[in-house]
């Protein structure tokens, strides 16, 4: 067994459709002030029909922001995770090349399909868009972001649905456990995309309204989009530099449901999975959570699989944490989400609070299980953030304010 | 600390016929195009029709050279499945665009976009072999594969008593591969499998293919090599230097190695990178190409592993396949080094 040595969390940054950083996030979550509303970037068929979580800035801006210029084929996902790397890297407050290994594993599953989609005939008999054509793989930003942030020892990319971030967080743990890395920048990133919103408006899991998780009457789910990143480093390290971490990353689980392509197996077995490994990697008990930051996209299935999940690990609805999703304030941001929402985790963390479950009203018949609806001051020691996607696969992971 | 991990199956789809049992390079298969689509099993063998019929190129690509690389090993299930693709499942991400381009609004079928996610060759394994375990796949363009193999050497470490899938696949697309000559990365004059490599016409030859290993960190009589160490950089100044680091890192000087592999495509611009370190580093020792038979692809560095544990069960390098005339006593200890387009650079150690 590979040693497990602390690691801490020395910096965050998140751009979603409820802030464009930390702290704007943070406000509107306390606040609970939403951000779905209708299409005003995209140009797409759905615009003032779904509801979305959009940041309601245009990918010109986002250029001047990063001081990047026109030439430069830059795609939104890449230009949303830059801003959201760049805060995580300040607020850590180290340099790349200062000796320490650092890496960058990033996350995304819309990759550079939003300009695919817009450019695909354009690109055969225009040369104006063609500089895009490099952007398409998935693997392109993570490798834009490297160039950008001056991070070079290690670079990938990782896609496994919407369990991607969470995913990139746990790989950053593990390689510097392993002792490969020092230190490592890891998150994820996806844009909105007329690929994922009539991708899941032709599954009919997209809400014609806004999103209800954990509801009886839940009828899908609102996409949004978002960038968030965190900075993991040996606890070790950021000692020596005289940095006191936000709070460690003490567990991570993965596993697959192997039921079903996109369908979770009604009794939540890769989400039950993903948790126990989570625990077990932490040495800690279920009881010893004091909130969850679920999954909870709205979806009929996902919200009765991962309920039932949870009822596994706790045995009865009455012995659950609080538990809330955060979906309805940002939309699923599908590769994102595992990292956003590990962002909110470390914020309920650092300031005690759990945030609610907006749009909630009734609890599930066959459940009974209800989420925290209101904001709640308490006392928290550990935070289990769940993460699931298409394919089974599912990922949790653990924060904690201090470690073992 | 990450330990060496060992190999004991094997199984390749490839523009070759490296799927039959004894094929080993000694003829191949020339074409004279460009893309070149991978060699079709008969995935019925591994594959119920039903299954089948509703699995993309990846999909069943990446399940048969599976089933292929766990009959080798001998075993019938595995605790984990570890992947690499640069561009998923490229043809259903193609034909969910084509669709929602010329009927947005109306009812599309929702299994292209199902179908197109990046995972979901390693969630089929994982569907289809019944693997509850971990489970990942890397997307990180030529250095996809080698970004799992890592993953994998780090499981292991985690968990040595379990038994990893482990492997690559890309397929190609029906429109991607215009945006890509667009883009100068396809070759024209001189598209030819095998391809030459003179130095003398730019491009690479678009191909597609699977390849999936078995490993875990117990050695047994059906261990085929293992894989000591794996590193990748996005870009590097000076290759010699990087390499020379790597192999001083894990305590092997070029002399204790018995050949090495190298990831020429016939590509002009870049295949001097090759020449330079065959000249100078590598002068000594027997050098391999493999990309000029089974075309370029973001992870058939895979196929260089593939091609690594066949050299060793061998003790033989198919004249096809060799670069110089240099010959080895033993053929122990192999270095793949590859790169593509001047960046995404990487080195695997292997040994028998």
């Amino acid at each position: 067994m590979i040693p497990t040595a602390p690691i801490a969390i020395t910096g965050m940054g998140a751009i979603s459709a409820i802030g464009n950083h930390v702290t704007e996030n943070f406000r509107s979550l306390v606040a609970s002030k939403h951000g779905i509303g209708p299409i005003t970037q995209l140009d797409t068929y759905h615009r003032g029909r779904l509801l979305v979580g959009e940041i309601p800035i245009g990918n010109a801006e986002l250029y001047d922001r990063l001081h990047l210029s026109p030439e430069v084929a830059c795609t939104r996902s890449t230009l949303l995770a830059l801003l959201a790397a760049k805060e995580a890297m300040e607020a850590a407050a180290f340099q790349p090349g200062d000796g320490y290994r650092t890496g960058l594993i990033s996350a995304t599953t819309v990759g550079g399909m939003d300009a695919t989609e817009q450019y695909y005939d354009d690109y055969l008999i225009s040369e104006k868009h063609q500089p895009f054509i490099q952007t398409h793989p998935c693997g392109y930003a993570a490798e834009q972001m490297g160039r950008y942030l001056g991070i070079s020892d290690f670079v990938t990319t990782i896609s496994t649905a919407c369990s991607s971030a969470a995913n990139a967080i746990m790989l950053g743990a593990r390689m510097i456990r392993a002792g490969l890395l020092d230190r490592v920048l890891v998150g994820g990133t996806d844009c909105l995309s007329r690929f994922t919103i009539n991708g899941f408006n032709s599954l009919m899991i997209y809400t014609d309204s806004h999103c209800r998780p954990f509801d009886e009457n839940r009828n899908g789910l609102n996409l949004g989009e978002a960038a968030a990143y965190l900075v993991l480093e040996a606890a070790e390290v950021a000692k020596r530099r005289g940095k006191s971490p936000i709070a460690y990353l003490t567990g991570y689980g993965n596993a697959n449901d192997a039921f079903h392509q996109t369908a979770s197996s009604d009794n939540g077995e890769g989400a039950y999975l993903a948790m126990r490994k989570a625990l077990e990697t932490a040495r800690l008990n279920p009881t010893d959570i004091d909130y969850v930051n679920a999954h909870g996209t709205a979806t009929p299935n996902n919200d009765l699989a991962e309920g039932n999940a949870l009822l596994r690990i706790y045995g009865s609805a009455s012995a659950l944490p609080t538990f809330s999703s955060t979906k309805a304030f940002t939309g699923h941001t599908l590769a994102a989400a595992g990292a956003i929402e590990a962002v909110f985790s470390l914020l309920a963390l650092q300031h005690q609070v759990v945030f609610p479950n907006l749009n909630f009203s009734q609890p599930i018949a066959s459940l009974g299980i209800i989420p925290q609806t209101e904001l709640r001051e308490k006392k928290i020691a550990h935070v289990l953030s769940n993460s699931f996607g298409f394919g089974g696969n599912c990922s949790t992971l653990l924060f904690s304010k201090d470690h073992d | 600390m990450i330990k060496p991990i060992y190999i004991h199956g094997s199984g390749c789809i490839s523009i070759q016929p490296t799927f039959e049992a004894g094929y080993f390079f000694d003829a191949l298969t020339s074409y004279a195009q460009n893309p070149v689509p991978a060699l079709d099993p008969d995935y019925k063998a591994f594959i119920p029709a039903l299954q089948l019929r509703r699995m993309n190129k990846s999909m069943r690509m990446a399940l048969f050279a599976s089933r292929l690389a766990m009959q080798e090993a001998g075993i019938t299930s595995i605790d984990a499945v570890i992947t690499g693709s640069g561009l998923g499942c490229l043809r259903d991400s193609e034909r969910f665009v084509e669709h929602l381009r010329a009927e947005e609004g109306s009812s599309l079928n929702p299994t292209p976009f199902i179908q197109s996610t990046h995972n979901m060759a390693a969630a089929a394994l994982a569907l289809s072999l019944g693997c509850k375990g971990y489970n990942m796949t890397y997307v990180n363009n030529a250095n996809s594969f080698e970004s799992a193999l890592l993953d994998s050497l780090i499981y292991l470490a985690e968990h040595p008593t379990e038994t990893v899938l482990l492997g690559g696949v890309d397929e190609l697309g029906e429109r991607t591969p215009q945006f890509w000559d667009i883009a100068g990365y396809l070759k024209h004059e001189g598209a030819e499998i095998p391809t030459p490599l003179d130095d003398r016409t730019p491009g690479e030859i678009a191909a597609e293919g699977a390849i999936f290993f078995i490993a875990s960190q117990q050695q047994s009589y059906q261990t085929l090599g293992k894989v000591l160490a794996v590193e990748t950089r996005l870009e590097v100044d000076n290759p010699p230097a990087f390499i020379a680091e790597f192999l001083q890192r894990n305590g092997v000087s070029t002399d204790a190695l018995d050949a090495v592999m190298l990831g020429c495509n016939g590509d002009a611009r870049y295949d001097g990178i090759y020449r330079t370190l065959g000249d100078t580093l590598f002068a000594d020792l027997p050098q391999v190409a493999f990309k000029h038979t089974l075309g370029e692809y973001d992870t058939v560095v895979a196929a260089a592993l593939f091609l690594v544990l066949g050299i060793f069960q061998h003790q033989h390098i198919p004249q096809t396949l060799l670069l110089n005339e240099v010959s080895s006593r033993t053929l122990q200890r192999i270095l793949i080094y590859t790169q593509r387009r001047g960046q995404n650079h990487s080195v695997i150690l292997v040994e028998k």
